[in-house]
């Protein structure tokens, strides 16, 4: 017989806690190096970067789950009536938004909040993020509505659904409580960690469309620092290319290390963040059988 | 008689699922094996039979690994020689395959089946046959008793390659597993006197599981010669994961039966709480509720207060679906009836049923507590949401599941995830989260699914119970000859088609 292994060595020996480990192994020995190698405004500008573009994900993860809670209710109450005009509006809403390719329903929607800062009518930073979250959820949302219907559209089709309802149970109950929570808060934070993993890959692509002058309205100076912006700056670029020149110049290699380290480090953040999020998706994904 | 013992061990990721000692198997005999769902019974015929995954599972028997199970020459000639018929007929048969090359597939291959299908059709016609038999088999098509038909013709095309053979002293081991699940009392006794006439010919070792305990009536009043050669027994369990193999007394089922129940109290005041008019339509098809078997005389189903009726009709004819319009779950055509005061038409607004009738005036079971249950919650959770007028306590919570289940009901009891109960104690969870609400109508399709006996009379007691208080009940069940023991003739309608 097999004994029962310590939650914690468990944990670890997924695919899923290995990469949690590997991400934050990742960070903390960048941190380190960059703290010895890499220059103090860099550094911090890095740190600010960083945080921003986590800050701004994690918030989104947040208002999608949010917003796609609030449609799918919707759905399913405009659904059940019987006149279904509302339900029409809002399937042809979805199917709108979905119909716009979601990087660049954001890019205008930074336009817009650019516009917002220009002309002074955001007051501080907090409510910049909270809008770029909104913004980007608001192309996100309809992956996880998809998802949301779905556990609803599986379990109404058993007995399940009925049998609390001919019990008296009311059926916001049995949505919220017996379905979502009991039933399916594992394919729901499945879906918000790859959640986390588009915020992560939209913020970055936006951020460096925006900063390379794409758009004219717009630019890093209105917009806070992120893993994007700093990309397409000037002294990061040069850094990328730096990697190219190793190609031919091999003995140039070690010093990427110490005189290019603005740009390596966040084209490594955005990368070893991205693999390990979609590795932990998928691992997480393995161990619940999904 | 020869009789072999196992010692069988199942367990996954250092969980133990079930353990038995001197798991029998009786050597040319026939042996009926009862007990409630989920204990076991199918994981430890699987395992001798020799069809568990020794890679995710860790099994022993008789102390020794699978491994060597599997090349035990017994395990090799049952192998050879015998048939498993698995419990849901629908995930036996291969879908990209038509029943006709199904029916002819590896060591079937040509065996004779003319004879076998005619007898389980009750058909000379060789076209309807070939018409089931060019189908590619689908959730819906054929039918799940015809599918449960098709899996006992292999068996028996099996049985007659075992026959045809020379005698060589091999062991056999023919399983059935639930091989009546879905078929009606005329289905199923043609497959016993079908496979008992074979058995006759050349015994070879049967195991039937089953919950049918009407059975036993069948095998004492038309088979009863072969009653030397049949075991009943009945799995029960021990704690946790260990169960035991006991003897199952037929007596005790057949004077249960034959004991005079006494005749349920009338209230003096006669107080309808549910009249349904006998026509209605549903589905493209014309249905009507009647008074006598030969379906006759045309009678709106009437329930009193302090009724208990049963509603009867072959399996398929739609008694499932007529509780379900009653419940407001479906939407008939044509339809009219009144509950509790409550006119209702086909035209009632939906939100009638959760307005005023959901957990207020009446209450269903549903018949598959698997699908019913909320697998995920807890056994107390099981009883959250409910529309009671007070909350019950935790003392109130352990009383009530006292009705229906042994032993003191502990903590740890109530915190258990409903997956993790056995199927006899989830139909009766099931059972008790509905009676609980104490509604004037209680509607319960099939609510002897999956329950040993000791737990059919405990619940038959407590539905008794609930009727003397003034509880109304409709009884939907195939099990036939318990129902029309337990009820009186004249609360007895029959559901039948208008062609």
């Amino acid at each position: 017989m097999k004994t029962a292994r310590p939650p914690l060595v468990k944990f670890v020996s997924g695919k899923d806690g290995r990469w949690l480990c590997i991400w934050i192994g990742a960070l903390f020995g960048l941190g380190i190096w960059d703290y010895l190698f890499l220059n103090r405004p860099a550094f911090e500008r890095i740190i600010n970067g960083f945080i921003n573009t986590l800050f701004i994900a994690l918030l989104s993860v947040g208002f999608t789950l949010a917003m796609a809670w609030i449609m799918t209710l919707a759905f399913h109450r405009l659904g059940s009536v019987k006149k279904r005009s509302g339900f029409y509006v809002l399937s042809f809403l979805l199917n709108l938004i979905r119909s716009i390719p979601q990087i660049v329903g954001i890019l205008f929607g930074y336009i817009g909040i650019a516009a917002l800062v220009t002309a002074g009518l955001l007051p501080g930073k907090a409510i910049t993020f909270i809008l770029m979250s909104i913004c980007m959820s608001g192309f996100i949302m309809p992956e996880v509505i998809d998802l949301l219907r779905e556990r609803i559209d599986h379990y109404t089709k058993l007995d399940f659904f009925n049998a609390l309802r001919v019990c008296g149970v009311s059926q916001w109950r049995i949505i919220n409580f017996d379905i979502f929570w009991k039933n399916s808060r594992i394919h729901i934070l499945n879906k918000l960690i790859s959640v986390f993993g588009s915020a992560m890959f939209l913020q970055c692509s936006v951020d460096f469309i925006i900063s390379v002058g794409l758009s004219s309205d717009v630019n890093a100076v209105t917009l806070p620092t992120t893993l994007g912006s700093l990309l397409a700056k000037m002294d990061s670029k040069q850094d990328i290319l730096a990697i190219g020149n190793t190609l031919t110049n091999p003995a140039y290699m070690p010093q990427l290390f110490f005189q290019h380290l603005q740009g390596l480090t966040v084209a490594f953040l955005i990368v070893i963040t991205l693999l390990a999020v979609y590795q932990i998706s998928c691992g997480y994904a393995e161990r619940h059988r999904l | 008689m020869n009789r072999r013992g196992f010692d069988i061990s199942v367990a996954t990721a250092g969980r133990s699922i079930v353990r038995v000692s001197g798991y029998p198997v009786f050597d040319n005999c026939i042996t009926f094996l009862f007990g409630e769902s989920g204990i076991g019974k199918s994981v430890l015929s699987k395992a001798l039979y020799g069809f568990m995954n020794n890679t995710d599972l860790q099994i022993e028997i008789n102390n020794n690994s699978y491994g060597s199970h599997l090349n035990d020459p017994w395990t090799q000639a049952i192998k050879r020689n015998s048939f498993f018929v698995f419990q849901e007929p629908s995930s036996h048969l291969n879908p990209l395959m038509t029943i006709s090359d199904q029916l002819n597939e590896g060591s079937l291959a040509g065996i004779h089946e003319e004879d076998i299908l005619s007898w389980l059709w009750q058909t000379s016609s060789d076209a309807a046959i070939r018409k089931l038999l060019d189908v590619f088999p689908k959730p819906y098509r054929p039918s799940g008793g015809e599918k449960q038909r098709i899996l006992l013709a292999m068996a028996f095309k099996r049985i007659d390659a075992w026959i045809a053979s020379p005698p060589s002293g091999e062991p056999t081991y023919f399983v059935f597993d639930e091989p009546t699940g879905s078929l009606d009392n005329t289905f199923r006794n043609l497959f016993l006197e079908l496979l008992f006439n074979k058995y006759a010919v050349k015994p070879f070792t049967i195991v039937i599981i089953t919950h049918d305990y009407s059975i036993i009536s069948e095998i004492y009043n038309r088979h009863r010669q072969l009653i030397e050669r049949v075991h009943f027994k009945e799995l029960s369990r021990l704690d946790e994961d260990e169960v035991t193999v006991n003897d199952f007394s037929p007596g005790e089922y057949l004077d249960w039966l034959a004991a005079p129940r006494p005749h349920p109290s009338k209230h003096l005041v006669v107080e309808p709480v549910l009249e349904v008019q006998p026509r209605f339509s549903i589905f493209g098809r014309r249905l009507a509720i009647y008074a006598d078997s030969q379906r006759t005389r045309l009678q709106p189903l009437l329930i009193n207060k302090g009724d208990m009726v049963y509603l009867k009709a072959p399996s398929g004819i739609g008694k499932t679906t007529l509780a379900k319009i009653i419940m407001g779950i479906y939407r008939a055509e044509r339809f009219s009836m009144a509950l509790d005061g409550i006119s209702i038409t086909d035209r009632s607004p939906m939100s009638l049923w959760s307005s005023s009738i959901w957990g207020k005036r009446a209450g269903m079971v549903f018949q598959h507590a698997d699908e019913s249950l909320n697998l995920a919650s807890t056994v107390r959770e099981t009883f959250k949401g409910l529309p009671l007028k007070k909350h019950p306590s935790e003392s109130d919570l352990v009383n009530h599941l006292t009705e229906l289940f042994d032993g003191p009901i502990v903590d740890s009891f109530l915190r258990k995830k409903v997956a993790y109960l056995s199927g006899g104690q989830k139909q009766r969870l099931n059972l008790l989260r509905t009676l609980i609400l104490g509604t004037d109508l209680i509607i319960l399709d099939e609510p002897l699914n999956g329950l040993d006996f000791t737990s059919v009379k405990k619940v038959l007691d407590l539905l008794d119970e609930k009727r003397a208080q003034g509880g109304s009940l409709l009884m939907i069940s195939h099990n036939e000859e318990i129902f029309e023991h337990f009820i009186d003739e004249e609360n007895i309608y029959y559901l039948g088609v208008i062609e």
